[in-house]
């Protein structure tokens, strides 16, 4: 505004302004993708279950809240979770403290075959106990009733236990990990005075180690508690024969009875609302917990805990985890395996029954491609983008630190709170021509904006961590250096978090590999991803042929899976 | 190299006012020791220096350039201001090795590529770190990579080298050692160096010339070490530099009294200007010597001897003081025993009004 700077002097004003205006730009660049990202589908979620043609109409959802079979399903979701997440508790720290705190023998190794329920989908997991157990037709249970001259059938796989049965053994590595680590990092010492004050190693185990690891516990507690509510594939496959829902499987079931018409996601909303408010309490329940747990336990320094001596009771409780990790990894897979190369499902698993066709007319079949070509396009963009725009958030929140970046912070967290059914229904309402006349539905653009909401605060969240670790200095010193800001951004900022940048990708990359909850509700004709192709499949009763895909995604998981661990390992560390 | 010129800055982060109308005149090729405690402006000071913060007031000049004037709406951004720095948590870059780095100041300032590497590893030659130029900084000791960020400050014809509390996180040797290197460093030079530190030590080892800061962010003087030790010009700067001892003094009829518990006749004489009302008498430990023939007496608490001189603790009436005894000192006049009543002399008094709550029993 001044002219008797100069020139020289106007230059470098202007220079200083644009500066400002670099932060100003991301941080409305941040706004406006979050508002279309995660606002805009929730809010239409909430304007559609209490508005009707832009009048308040509670009718709807009084109506659905009051309908037996919708409160049967909440029912059912609350009793699944909750027992759920005690057993998958329990188990998670029972083998948590065996492998961290005993000295079982084979550590590493099982500690590796402890991680793999947490990379297996769930739902193929549900399928592998589906044609074991299933009450009518189940592989297992003939054999039994046949072994054992019974008149029924021993195990139905198909029932409210069933279902926490496999969610137990897929949902316990969360638990598992959390506290694995937590005792790991725990300073010893802490132990050991109990000991040198009198108390017995029961005592200890009881008194010292459980109460000081109860946050990790918690937290890991609170994570089955939220992932169950909103879980939608175990619960699908082994309740739909016996018509006993969830709420994200109720959801799905009203909106594919209604053939997808505005009526039955409207319904489907009003149900979402009510998934919404259970797991939101669940969330307000795990901050509160987590908020008033906190001990400073953990000492920076590595050192080595003292292990417990097993004595007789090594043999047998080694053999008990060897048998839960086969039970839970091994047999469900050899079972999908064994059903892929069958004539037919139903008939007996002897080698003359076994047969390639399944598995060549999976690959001849149009859909199979396509959706193995949809699942990668859909993951591998999801992941870029969403580890861009969560850096971008990151940077943000942590660096730049504007008016509103707790908001920020807060609305690229909330879809993590949101179950992906209901995601789903919000980017339906939000992206089906109701906007600006933008019709995604149908395409594979309303599944990618659904992965975005997703997966949004996996890469944020890695990102925040890794900005955290970059002192401010680093950037100022290139500054000072001569390097303008985005100079000093590329040069420093992103080559140090990049391999939280790159882990950030993975994080979203393999759950969306093998997505279904989300993808199911948006599938058009020509948009199936992996998931619901092999869901689709089962549907139909093509059962091994769907077991014949979800062998080759397995396979799909695993190479990825060892590809990541080995570019992960080799990055330099910084 | 050039001068540098702080004129009147003000900063504030919120309604915290950290700087008021401050200024500075670093002179060209000194080393200047910019001192003061924790929290008292000084990194806010560099800060605006490097243009990383914009002051609200003033002005910023280093030779007859004008970094920022706030009145004139000048503001040089960060990486044209042509500053070296070497921060306190030496900021080396973690993912780029030791030449890398040294390099990279070079490589933004467009110098011609074939003499960018020489020119780093003789900046490496000056910080003795040639044989780890290949070297990831994690593989270096804390000093190694203060000495990185040293070389990579001196890398570029800067107009002014900065140094941000650089020596804090070394051991006392390689302290000692990176101060005599700073200072060759800067004969070599002849280069304008800002020295930030709180430790008036390493200040009055390495300066030409000392600033110091109060924790109200105001210089309160500026001068030669000599200057600021000899003559304090407040009781701020003379408590904050060296060891101090302070004696409350009150009047008690005509004459002033030493009020240790009990009141003592203080035989010195005592500046016209600080008479009347309370104040406190200022005494260095060194300036404190054993004199039998003195009035004032005191007796012997403890003492340490400390390789080059001896440390007591006396007490006169019931105020404990502090007295440092040079070795020549003890050599012709003995030294005094525990227990023992000596009689002492407070050399160069100072008198400064008393502070409201300070001790007075």
């Amino acid at each position: 505004m001044s002219g008797y700077g100069g020139v020289s002097a106007d230059l470098a004003a202007v220079e200083g302004r644009k500066h400002m205006n670099m932060d100003k730009v991301m941080t409305v660049i941040c706004f406006i993708l979050l508002l279309i990202i995660v606002v805009i589908p929730i809010f239409m979620i909430i304007y559609n279950a209490f508005f009707y043609e832009g009048k308040l109409e509670i009718k709807l959802f009084t109506e659905q809240l009051t309908e037996p079979n919708n409160l049967a399903a909440m029912w059912n979701t609350l009793k699944i979770a909750v027992f759920t997440t005690i057993f998958g508790t329990i188990m998670g720290v029972f083998y948590a403290w065996l492998l961290g705190r005993s000295d079982i023998p084979a550590k590493g190794l099982m500690r590796a075959l402890f991680n793999i329920p947490y990379m297996f989908p769930p739902f193929l997991g549900a399928m592998a106990w589906d044609m074991m157990f299933n009450g009518r037709s189940g592989y297992i249970n003939k054999l039994l009733r046949e072994l054992f001259h019974l008149k029924a059938m021993p195990i139905n796989i198909n029932s409210v236990w069933g279902i926490v049965f496999v969610e137990v053994s897929y949902y316990f590595p969360f638990v598992f990990m959390q506290v694995v680590s937590a005792l790991e990092r725990m300073d010893p010492t802490l132990e050991e005075s109990a000991r040198i004050a009198g108390a017995r190693q029961r005592q200890v185990i009881w008194k010292i180690t459980l109460p000081l690891v109860k946050p990790a516990i918690s937290a890991g507690a609170l994570l089955i508690l939220t992932t169950s509510l909103a879980h939608f594939g175990v619960p699908a496959i082994l309740g739909y024969a016996k018509r006993i829902y969830t709420l994200p499987t109720r959801i799905y079931e009203v909106i594919y009875n209604s053939g997808g018409s505005f009526d039955g996601i409207r319904q489907g909303a009003a149900i979402s609302v009510m998934l919404v408010v259970v797991v939101s309490l669940a969330l307000i329940l795990q901050n509160r917990i987590l908020a008033s747990g906190s001990y400073d336990i953990i000492k920076g320094k590595s050192m080595r805990p003292t292990l417990i001596k097993l004595r007789g009771a090594k043999i047998p409780l080694l053999l008990l985890a060897i048998l839960t990790l086969v039970m839970i990894v091994i047999v469900p897979l050899v079972m999908i395996v064994l059903i892929s190369f069958l004539k037919a499902y139903g008939l007996p698993l002897k080698l003359e029954n076994f047969t390639f066709a399944q598995y060549q007319k999976v690959f001849a079949a149009n859909g199979t491609m396509a959706s193995i070509r949809n699942s990668l396009f859909l993951s591998i963009s999801a992941g870029i983008i969403c580890m861009f725009l969560g850096t971008l958030i990151a940077y943000v929140v942590q660096k730049i630190k504007p008016r509103g970046s707790g908001v920020l912070e807060v609305l690229s967290m909330l879809p993590y709170a949101i179950p992906g059914t209901v995601l789903s229904i919000g980017v339906i309402l939000a992206w089906s021509g109701r906007i600006a006349g933008i019709n995604l539905y149908n395409t594979i653009w309303i599944i990618l904006v659904a992965y975005l909401a997703r997966y949004l605060s996996f890469s944020m969240k890695t990102s925040s961590a890794a900005l955290l670790q970059v002192h401010s200095s680093l950037e100022e010193a290139a500054r000072v250096c001569g390097a303008s800001h985005t100079e000093s951004l590329a040069d420093v900022t992103l080559p140090l978090i990049r391999p939280a940048m790159v882990s950030g990708f993975f994080l979203i990359f393999l759950p969306a590999m093998r997505e279904v909850t989300t993808s199911i509700l948006l599938y058009g004709p020509y948009t199936r991803t992996l998931g619901v192709q092999i869901y689709s499949l089962r549907d139909a009763g093509m059962i091994p042929q769907a077991a014949a895909l979800a062998t080759v995604a397995i396979g799909i998981i695993i190479i990825l899976n060892t590809i990541v661990t080995k570019i992960t390992k080799d990055k330099k560390g910084v | 190299m050039a001068n540098v010129k702080f004129n009147d800055i003000t900063f504030r982060y919120g309604s915290n006012t950290v700087l008021e109308h401050f200024s500075l005149d670093v002179e060209n090729g000194k080393i200047v020791c910019l001192v003061g405690p924790s929290g008292c402006g000084k990194t806010t000071l560099v800060r605006a220096l490097l243009g990383l913060i914009k002051p609200e007031t003033g002005s910023i000049s280093v030779g007859d350039r004008v970094l920022f004037d706030a009145a004139r709406r000048i503001n040089v951004p960060a990486e044209k201001r042509n500053i070296g720095i070497v921060f306190q948590d030496y900021a080396v870059w973690p993912h780029l090795t030791v030449l890398e780095n040294v390099c990279y100041p070079l490589k933004k300032q467009r110098v011609p590529k074939d003499v960018i590497k020489p020119r780093a590893m003789r900046a490496l030659e000056q910080v003795h770190m040639t044989e780890y130029a290949n070297h990831l900084p994690n593989q270096l000791s804390g000093g190694q990579q203060q000495r990185v960020a040293i070389a990579r400050a001196l890398v570029v014809d800067s107009d002014v080298l900065v140094m941000d509390e650089p020596i804090t996180n070394l051991d006392a040797k390689l302290r000692e050692e990176m101060l005599l290197e700073i200072r060759m460093i800067q004969k070599r030079l002849n280069a304008t160096i800002l020295y930030i530190t709180h430790d008036q030590q390493s200040a009055l080892q390495l300066c030409d010339k000392m600033a110091i800061m109060q924790q109200d962010g105001t210089l309160c003087q500026y001068g030669s070490d000599e200057e600021i030790i000899l003559k304090p010009a407040n009781r701020f700067t003379f408590e904050f530099i060296g060891v101090s001892n302070f004696i409350p003094l009150v009047k008690d009829g005509d004459g002033l009294k030493l009020d240790c518990g009990e009141k003592i006749p203080y035989p010195g004489e005592v500046p016209p200007e600080a008479a009347g009302g309370g104040y406190e008498l200022g005494v260095r430990p060194n300036d404190i010597v054993f004199d039998s023939d003195s009035p004032l007496k005191a007796r012997v608490d403890s003492r340490v001897f400390l390789g080059s001189e001896y440390n007591y603790f006396l007490s006169i009436g019931q105020k404990q003081i502090r007295v440092q005894q040079s070795m020549l000192d003890a050599r012709t006049k003995g030294v005094a025993k525990e227990g023992e009543t000596v009689g002492v002399c407070l050399l160069n008094a100072r008198f400064y009004p008393a502070q409201k709550g300070a001790e007075t029993t």
